[in-house]
């Protein structure tokens, strides 16, 4: 991306930032599984891959995945759940016949990579390694397969040795992807540091189900699904705080996500410690709302005096004077 | 770069309820201006409807009729969604996507169609029909529903060979239109057949001579057990057929592969979005042998 490209996509360079080294145009990042490869949203007129920082493309695993049985969404209050179960082409099919279609001027492009078991997750990684690809997001949080996703991401020991393994097989920025299913997430972020993670998202949707009462049976046809949206807003924002408290000392910059569905929400987040923010199923309720929340973001960064985005991640201050701990 | 031809061929409009009209058993005719939809909408397309800000996950919609700057709906009340759609009132405003969707194919081979719609499934036969006026000797629709019809229907004045005597009963919209069309329930309403539809079009096929069947081709759209029924029906006269599917959808542009079925190709089965890879799929793809 060129330095014009950037002044294209932005109207102010309040909200160019540098996140791993990539330069975003806004601090907004589209997030995997809700965009497809990348191009999906560009039917609609009006939205542009140029409002947002990066684009995370949808998780790729070794071979083509079939993914779950419908149904695999459902609007519950205040979000949605989904299993979709990593539908994907396989990453030969990703790399070889999905990336050379995207269009690296508009915005960067991040892949999700996902997998059963370490060595999986090694190939795919290595494959997108040697691929246009601007960055490589590490997926041991999905909630919605039997093998593999949160069955790493929920133990510290096993996320370490899959960041480990995959940083060995790559210099491009890794972003690991975060569970909030877990007891302790700042135990977890603080190992995979040290396993060589560049960057992590925060979070991953929340284990969830519905009962259809009429059938007696689980609405989602995989029984259990992700759940998503302004619900899951508290539970995100207190990781993102949590997983900061670990980051800011090492600079590792954060992904906030989770329910994000306005500026004010947005700007909630990054005051915790994103760095940029993530948006899902707000593209479901307004596909165009990236303009919307970049605009409201300038906005208040005027309003406040704030030189650039960066200048209010993580200006959080706390009550009670000393990072969270308990709140009974 | 060349960028994908599908880029902004789906527009989001504040469209103004113009009508709202309630028919028996909870069914409703919508009337929205979306002037950029309806100038690009084609049979088979449908909306993604955001029905009240209590609910902000959008519903996917069938499109019944277009004009010059506004769009038809027919819908029931299924759920929450449709539930608060139902008491949006004239002159208020619906957001939406639209057109979205592979619309039914036309092939020039088979010039004859026949349309099949079951409950909510009439609005897309209804789009196709109308599109098809200039064809309507070669077209014959049969309509179905276990509510009464959100029409009144009426004794038909085209005729239909191979069918009883006592099967008249026709949407009279379409009779303006010169298609012939006929009703089917199981409820025993006056001039409807009095079983399924793929009764009458088994009737209609069977006295359709060699010649006539190899220029036919099927589209349905309706329940699943229809659609099931009308891919047996099309399997056993050797017709091509076109079924035009639902699911729970979220996103609505192929970003969340939330709304796939099982669709059967060539190389095994596979899971196809309705959003944007169809909503309208082979039958022989949907319901193989």
């Amino acid at each position: 991306m060129t330095s014009d490209d950037i002044e294209n996509a932005t109207e102010s360079s309040r909200l160019t930032s540098v996140f791993c080294g990539m330069t975003f145009g806004t601090p907004l990042v589209l997030l995997s599984g809700c965009v497809g490869f990348g191009e999906e949203y560009t039917r609609i007129q009006g939205f542009s891959n140029r409002d947002v920082g990066a684009v995370c493309l949808k998780g790729t695993t070794g071979e083509a995945r079939a993914g779950n049985s419908p149904h695999r969404v459902y609007e519950t209050p205040g979000g949605m759940l989904n299993a979709i179960g990593l539908q994907n082409p396989g990453v030969d099919a990703v790399v070889r016949q999905i990336l050379p279609g995207l269009d690296f001027s508009e915005t960067r492009f991040i892949a999700n990579v996902s997998g059963s078991s370490i060595e999986e997750y090694i190939e795919v990684t290595r494959r997108f390694d040697d691929s246009p690809i601007d960055a490589i997001e590490i997926n041991i949080s999905c909630p919605n397969v039997k093998e593999g996703g949160v069955a790493f991401g929920n133990d510290p020991a096993m996320s370490a040795r899959v960041v480990e393994a995959c940083r060995k097989v790559t210099d491009k920025p890794l972003i690991t992807k975060l569970s909030p299913n877990q007891t302790d997430i700042a135990v977890n972020a603080r190992g995979c540091i040290e396993a060589g993670s560049d960057a992590f998202a925060v979070i991953n949707t929340l284990m969830g189900m519905a009962v259809d009462i009429e059938t007696r049976r689980p609405v989602i046809g995989n029984d259990q699904g992700g759940l998503s949206g302004p619900a899951i807003k508290p539970v995100a924002l207190l990781k993102v705080h949590q997983v900061y408290q670990v980051c800011r000392e090492h600079a590792i910059p954060i992904i906030g996500q989770g329910g994000v569905a306005s500026a004010e929400d947005a700007l909630e987040f990054i005051i915790a410690g994103a760095s940029a923010v993530g948006l899902g199923t707000a593209l479901f309720y307004d596909p165009l709302i990236c303009r919307k929340i970049n605009h409201g973001i300038e906005r208040y960064l005027l309003r406040h005096g704030v030189e650039t985005v960066s200048d209010l991640v993580g200006s959080l201050t706390l009550n009670r004077g000393r990072p969270f701990q308990c709140g009974c | 770069m060349k960028h994908p031809d599908h880029r902004e061929s789906i527009f989001q409009e504040d469209a103004e309820i113009i009508s709202h009209d309630c028919h028996p058993c909870e069914q409703y005719v919508l009337r929205l201006r979306a002037p950029y939809c309806a100038a690009k909408a084609r049979p088979g397309q449908f909306v993604h409807i955001r029905c009240g800000d209590a609910l902000p996950m959008r519903r996917p919609i069938s499109i019944m009729r277009v004009g010059d700057d506004r769009i038809d709906l027919l819908y029931k009340v299924v759920g929450a969604g449709t539930r608060l759609l139902s008491q949006r009132r004239v002159g208020e405003s619906l957001n939406l996507l639209g057109p979205i969707g592979k619309p039914f194919p036309l092939n020039p081979e088979r010039p004859r169609r026949l349309l099949i719609g079951g409950g909510v499934g009439m609005p897309p036969m209804i789009f196709l029909a109308e599109t098809l006026k200039a064809a309507a000797s070669d077209t014959f629709v049969i309509l179905g529903s276990e509510i009464p019809f959100p029409f009144l229907p009426k004794p038909s004045a085209l005729l239909v060979p191979g069918l009883p005597d006592s099967v008249i009963g026709a949407m009279p919209l379409l009779d303006d239109w010169g298609i012939a069309s006929r009703l089917a329930s199981l409820q025993g309403f006056a001039g409807c057949h009095q079983g399924y539809v793929t009764d009458l079009a088994r009737a209609w096929l069977e006295h359709s001579d060699p010649g006539q069947l190899a220029d036919t081709e099927l589209f349905a759209c309706g329940p699943h057990a229809m659609l099931e029924a009308v891919a047996t029906v099309a399997r056993d006269y050797t017709l091509p057929a076109r079924l035009s599917l639902e699911e729970y959808m979220a996103c609505g542009v192929g970003g969340c592969a939330g709304c796939v079925v099982e669709i059967h190709t060539p190389q095994g089965p596979t899971m196809k979005r309705v959003c944007v890879d169809g909503p309208v799929f082979k039958a022989s793809e949907v319901f193989p042998v």
